[in-house]
């Protein structure tokens, strides 16, 4: 171990031989402990819900969409789709057409405007359609009802332009999340190119991965394959405003909660000043050994980097703990009439663990930085001399 | 005759809150090598200031001091350091032993901020300390160990780096008749044991008889006083 190791840690186990010094630093430790405690919570809360919504991002949005850089329909989809097909862990690859129509129910007596696009999972077979909630309750309709949707194009007729429209069967409703639109359905490719009258082509296409993290690598190759003609999209940029309100979210919870550290952190000042005030004799001592002023400094980082780690430790054993418990054993029940969820889930996510602890560690270092270097900077002999 | 101390024309002055106060001006004072050398004076004439300066833990605010041919004026904070450690041990009237440490520990201080190995620096402490008559008391807190024990582990912390030159600041000061008698004897043994270049400030005129070579300090200077047949 090296001096100033050995010192610095001597320094932290007999304080509290010192009661003032004790007091400080247990202050030191225990505020830290909390702050980090609270931020691994905190994020833990946070991380638990939008993991949920993220996962419901991936379900239910195409992992990736390429369109056209310009105008609105693909000038070569047969080649999109081929370069799509072509992509390692493809799962599916379908034309995302879409278009306004007007829905009722079988009897025609409740109608209303909708979205119709292709299901990016196909939601039965060729005549099935998925509606939300929502519509399903406007429409009084259940899985096997049948639904009339009339399309805004038309089809000409030997008596003139008349509205297209086709009869999709519910075959299955969304529960309600937090990426559900109200008025949009979910409809077969043959439903789809009927009602927006589009026998062949597509406007853009849309693939689903076996694993949709890597849709950035894939979006890439595709991007490199057909060439700046064509705008290639993820997930998460199909998703942006949610993704970056999520981010936002994350952030301000940690900056805000994070603040406890900061406070804890001018707690570790003043203990460790309070220990250089004190030891300044065994400063003047150790110089006359030959300790450097730059050894003396370090001395000091050391005392604030192992306040930092014990307290840093102690709550992320505590914050991580309380998050999984928390977790397993749903101990924040949601009235389930009320909530689709019967718990308040938490997720503990490594990395952010690890930035709490840089971030914690760095802040107690950081705050040992400015007495530590009152340290070296002290005049030996005048500390000898004054202690007698 | 070679000089293991040469301080040339020092000059010193507190400034503290209230008025600066001048210590010493112009003082010189050459030490040659393998003396044992007493230093006496009134309190207040700067006595601990001059060691503290010819050991390189305080700076002068003018002059030269030159230790074993070096000039400490020429070196950076950290080669100075390094030099003390290796050249230079001080002894304390008050012992300034650290308090939240053993003993050996105390005297092992010196090896670790030279970077010998934890078990090696040791090994040698609990060998010094055995030379210095305190064989088993290594483990004792440094507040379980009276005046003298505590004033012999100082003389050992000091000696811990084998160095040319100690100097001892009252090292007697605090102690009884025979305590002091006894911390002396074992300096003035180390010091012909070891050839180093002591310099001890005492109060006690029947100690610094049995110097080599008495100063006297006051506040027009430090001068070799005449008192004393020049020994060895």
């Amino acid at each position: 171990m090296r001096f100033e190791t050995f010192v610095a840690l001597r320094y932290l186990a007999t304080s509290r031989r010192r009661a003032h010094v004790a007091l400080i630093a247990t202050f030191s430790v225990a505020g830290l402990a909390v702050g980090v405690a609270a931020l691994v919570v905190s994020l833990a809360l946070l991380s638990g819900f939008q993991d949920r919504i993220r996962r419901q991002m991936m379900d239910r949005t195409a992992h990736l969409r390429v369109s056209p850089a310009r105008g609105a329909r693909l000038e070569e989809a047969p080649r999109v789709r081929k370069v799509l097909q072509a992509l390692p862990g493809i799962r599916r690859v379908s034309p995302a057409i879409e278009g306004r129509a007007w829905a009722s129910d079988a009897t025609g007596s409740t109608g209303f405007p909708v979205h119709y696009r292709i299901a990016a999972e196909p939601p039965g077979g060729a005549g099935e359609a998925r509606i939300t909630g929502a519509m399903a309750a406007r429409l009084h309709a259940g899985p096997g009802d049948e639904i009339r949707l009339v399309s805004s194009r038309t089809r000409l007729s030997p008596i003139g332009p008349v509205p297209v429209a086709a009869v999709v069967t519910v075959g299955e409703i969304r529960r309600g999340s937090a990426l559900d639109k109200p008025g949009e359905i979910e409809v077969s490719e043959e439903t789809a190119r009927l009602l927006a009258q589009w026998p062949a082509g597509a406007g853009a296409y849309e693939a689903l991965l076996q694993d949709p993290t890597a849709a950035e690598t894939a979006a890439a190759l595709v991007a490199g394959e057909l060439g700046a003609a064509y705008r290639v999209e993820t997930w998460r940029e199909l998703n942006g405003p949610l993704a970056f309100a999520l981010r936002l979210e994350k952030t301000v919870i940690f900056l805000t909660v994070g603040l406890v550290i900061l406070v804890a952190a001018l707690s570790i000042v003043a203990n460790i000043a309070l220990t250089v005030v004190e030891k300044k004799r065994d400063l003047g001592v150790f110089t006359s050994m030959g300790a450097a002023p730059v050894s003396l400094q370090r001395i000091y980082l050391t005392l604030g980097a192992a306040i930092g780690a014990l307290g840093t430790g102690t709550g992320l054993l505590v914050g991580v703990g309380l998050s999984l418990a928390l977790d397993r054993f749903r101990l924040v029940p949601l009235p389930s009439d009320v909530y689709l969820l019967s718990h308040v889930p938490f997720a503990v996510h490594p990395r952010e663990v690890a930035v709490i602890a840089v971030f914690a560690l760095a802040m107690a270092l950081g705050a040992a930085i400015l007495p530590a270097r009152a340290a070296a900077r002290l005049a030996p002999g005048e500390a000898i001399r004054l202690s007698r | 005759m070679t000089l293991a101390i040469r301080a040339q024309g020092l000059s010193k002055t507190y400034t503290g809150e209230g008025a600066p106060v001048t210590v010493f001006s112009g003082l010189s004072f050459d030490v040659p090598e393998g003396r044992l050398v007493a230093v006496m004076g009134p309190s207040g004439v700067g006595k601990s200031t001059l060691l503290h300066l010819v050991g390189g833990i305080d700076r002068p605010d003018s002059g030269r001091v030159e230790v074993l041919g070096s000039s400490l004026e020429d070196m950076t904070p950290r080669q100075r350091a390094r030099f003390r450690n290796d050249n230079i041990g001080f002894v304390f009237q008050f012992h300034h032993l650290l308090p939240e440490f053993t003993a050996e520990e105390n005297v092992a201080f010196p090896h670790r901020i030279a970077g010998v190995p934890e078990r090696e620096a040791r090994r040698k402490a609990e060998d010094l300390l055995a030379r210095v008559g305190l064989s088993g008391r290594g483990d004792h807190g440094a507040r379980a160990l009276s005046g003298g024990e505590q004033q012999r582990v100082a003389i050992a912390r000091a000696l811990a780096r084998d160095p040319r030159v100690l100097l001892a600041d009252e090292p007697t000061g605090n102690l009884d008749a025979a305590s002091a008698q006894g911390v002396f004897d074992l300096i003035r043994e180390q010091h012909r044991e070891r050839g180093m270049t002591t310099v001890v400030v005492t109060h006690n005129p029947d100690l610094a008889a049995r110097c080599d070579r008495l100063f006297v300090m006051s506040r027009e200077g430090i001068f070799p006083s005449s008192g004393l047949p020049e020994r060895g």
